[in-house]
């Protein structure tokens, strides 16, 4: 008699998970937090003020008014703008605001872990 | 429903973008509408109760920026957008969920549809109780009254016919009205003030072509008082005679007297204020005759038609966005300088300079005045919405342009501390050909709402929003004591009006000194004057004027 087709069938694969589940890093932890809660908004909301107030803003629509130019308006994406500002509108941040952030995700994660 | 951008074209949308119109419609921007919210301040994002924290599927990132799919609602970060597509083909157009904004993402770039931006802004329109976008009609009156260049119902012809006459006295082939006005007593700011009306197309052409007439004079029919308005015209028609001696305007300066007694001195006094002052003269003398018993707005005297403009002022709450609209009449801007006063560590102040180094410009200054400004904290305001005190925002735009744009720069600052004023000499630039667009209500309005393509506040034109500099009132000097001179520019030559002695003299000049008023008129007004005199002979090269001296 031939053995069942069962046998010889090779076993049922594992059900592989999209994203095979790993441990989420501390950083993720707190950004879930931050959203969770809504803080993160907060804190988005004060930085754009605060960024607004020292000119920072204004500086970066110069710096992408520029690289418009330049390049021709028909010829430049947001991606690219995006790509060109970042570093340097991360490098111009002033400290002040850096500081005051910073001072505020700690009194967060203080709050938050009690 | 018609969409007008007039400062710049409608960006094309890409093909992808089309063949998603054309298959789904505004199936996936419907869905949207029902989860955009809209912050106080203007901006708009989808807000999706359901999933708190969103997260790529691909990659399970929680962090930067996220794009919805319009098709399927999928998230993706943008780095993943791409994977989206390849997975499922033709889902190409996304939401950016913090901007309510559209992106492509085969082209990798944002897209703009007027379509969604209106999806966008009737839920706005819905959201906020009360809240205006700014598509209220004030009244039937101020949209109609469009200032067309015959539409302030000024007799051009005649006033062309009267200068070709006097062609024939003139002495020298200067332009007409050039003439120097005496000083009778510290009254520069009275000259300088005048040579720049006595320049002012509109106004100009109303007295010369016989607006105000003696004989026609209601006032002096009445009882044989003085008409500051008949003095007015006195002036102008011996400032265009062609009489080329120095005039003194001293009827005009008793007029004036007896309407501000306040200011009735030989005193030194603030040019912009004698301005205002004459201005207010002229409304209260006409404004009788012509307006009758009618006292709501839409003043028909000289001084309103020319001068008059409409400021629109918003106050948000900025807990629930509600915003209220006041409209504020005007005859003129005062502008603060747009510098601060910055210090290094040790507490010494640095040379006066923009906040970025640059030195000050007139845009700047227009900035700063159309700004939101936050209100302290000891100024919250009673929101109707809210029914409470709440924080609020301060905004200002220009509802509606004057034929006549005067801009007065504030250069004084009072210094609580030491009580007392002081006068910042900073050197100001401004532009000889002025565009006044982005500082109307209806871009500032856009702006606020993230640049949406639709069509705020009403159907201004912009062919009534650039302006040409005809005149420039100068101050040297302290607050205590200086002295004003005037610039005015007749068919692109500037000439220096200082009392007496008038100057050709050149645009450095001009730019050199410093300016405390500065006058425009509407481009299309300026066009039709130089028409005007364009048959009066220029004079040939550039020989000074030496009129004979008057006293000082």
């Amino acid at each position: 008699m031939k053995p069942k087709a069962s046998v010889n069938r090779p076993p049922t694969p594992d059900v592989v998970e999209n994203a095979p589940e790993r441990e989420p890093t501390l950083q993720e932890l707190i950004n879930v937090k931050l959203i969770e809660t809504g803080e993160k908004e907060r804190l988005m909301e004060l930085l754009r003020e605060r960024l607004v107030d020292c000119g920072w803003k204004d500086e970066m629509k110069s710096l992408c008014r520029s690289v418009v130019k330049k390049k021709g308006r028909n010829n430049v994406t947001v991606d690219e703008l995006v790509h060109v500002i970042t570093p340097k509108g991360r490098a111009s941040v002033p400290d002040s605001i850096k500081a005051e952030l910073l001072q505020r995700i700690r009194t967060f994660l203080v709050s938050a872990a009690l | 429903m018609f969409l007008r951008n007039p400062s710049y074209t409608n960006p094309e949308s890409c093909q992808h973008h089309a063949e998603y119109k054309l298959k789904h419609g505004f199936n996936g921007y419907k869905a949207i509408q029902k989860f955009l919210v809209t912050s106080p301040i203007g901006k708009t994002s989808v807000m999706k109760p359901n999933t708190k924290v969103p997260r790529c599927s691909f990659c399970n990132g929680c962090e930067g920026r996220f794009y919805l799919c319009l098709i399927c609602s999928s998230f993706s970060c943008l780095d993943h957008t791409l994977l989206h597509l390849q997975s499922e083909t033709g889902h190409a157009v996304f939401v950016d969920i913090e901007r309510a904004e559209l992106y492509c993402g085969v082209c990798r770039d944002q897209l703009y549809d007027p379509d969604f931006d209106q999806v966008v802004m009737s839920k706005h329109s819905m959201g906020v109780a009360g809240g205006t976008t700014g598509n209220e009609s004030i009244g039937q009156r101020l949209i109609k009254r469009r200032r067309l260049v015959s539409g302030v119902g000024l007799d051009l012809q005649k006033s062309k016919c009267r200068i070709s006459t006097k062609d024939l006295r003139a002495k020298s082939c200067y332009p007409m009205g050039l003439r120097g006005l005496n000083n009778l007593g510290s009254t520069c700011f009275m000259n300088s003030v005048l040579q720049a009306l006595l320049h002012a197309p509109p106004f100009r052409d109303y007295f010369l072509s016989g607006g105000h007439r003696l004989e026609t004079c209601h006032h002096r029919r009445i009882s044989d008082l003085m008409c500051l308005l008949c003095d007015v015209n006195a002036i102008f028609s011996a400032v265009y005679s062609g009489d080329r001696n120095p005039y003194s305007p001293a009827q005009f300066l008793y007029s004036w007297w007896q309407h501000s007694p306040n200011l009735a001195s030989y005193e030194q006094q603030d040019a912009h204020e004698f301005f205002i002052s004459m201005l207010d003269a002229i409304h209260e003398k006409e404004g009788k005759t012509r307006n009758g018993s009618k006292g709501n707005g839409d003043c028909q005297c000289i001084a309103h038609r020319v001068f008059y403009g409409l400021l629109r002022s918003d106050v948000t709450c900025m807990a629930c966005g509600f915003t209220s609209t006041t409209y504020d009449p005007c005859v003129d801007i005062s502008l603060n300088l747009d510098i601060t006063v910055s210090s290094t560590e040790k507490g010494k102040k640095l040379t006066k300079q923009n906040k970025n180094g640059r030195m000050s410009t007139l845009s700047g200054c227009l900035d700063l005045f159309t700004r939101p400004e936050k209100l302290g904290s000891d100024q919250k305001l009673y929101c109707q919405n809210c029914q409470e005190r709440q924080d609020s925002l301060k905004q200002m735009s220009i509802r509606k342009l004057p034929l006549v744009l005067s801009l007065h720069v504030k250069r004084f600052e009072h210094s609580f501390v030491k009580k007392c004023s002081r006068k910042i000499d900073g050197y100001l630039h401004y532009p000889f050909s002025l565009d006044m667009a982005p500082y109307l209500s209806s871009s500032i309005l856009r702006a606020r709402c993230g640049n949406r393509i639709y069509t705020f506040g009403g159907d201004e034109s912009d062919m009534f929003s650039k302006f040409e500099i005809f005149a420039v009132v100068t101050h040297s000097g302290t607050l205590e004591s200086g002295h004003y001179v005037s610039f005015v520019r007749l068919r692109n030559q500037w000439y220096k009006c200082d009392d007496a002695w008038i100057t050709e003299v050149d645009e450095a000049t001009v730019r050199a000194s410093q300016c405390y008023m500065i006058f425009y008129v509407q481009k299309s007004l300026q066009d039709k004057a130089n028409e005007d005199l364009n048959h009066v002979p220029n004079s040939p090269g550039r020989e000074l004027f030496l009129p004979i001296a008057g006293c000082c």
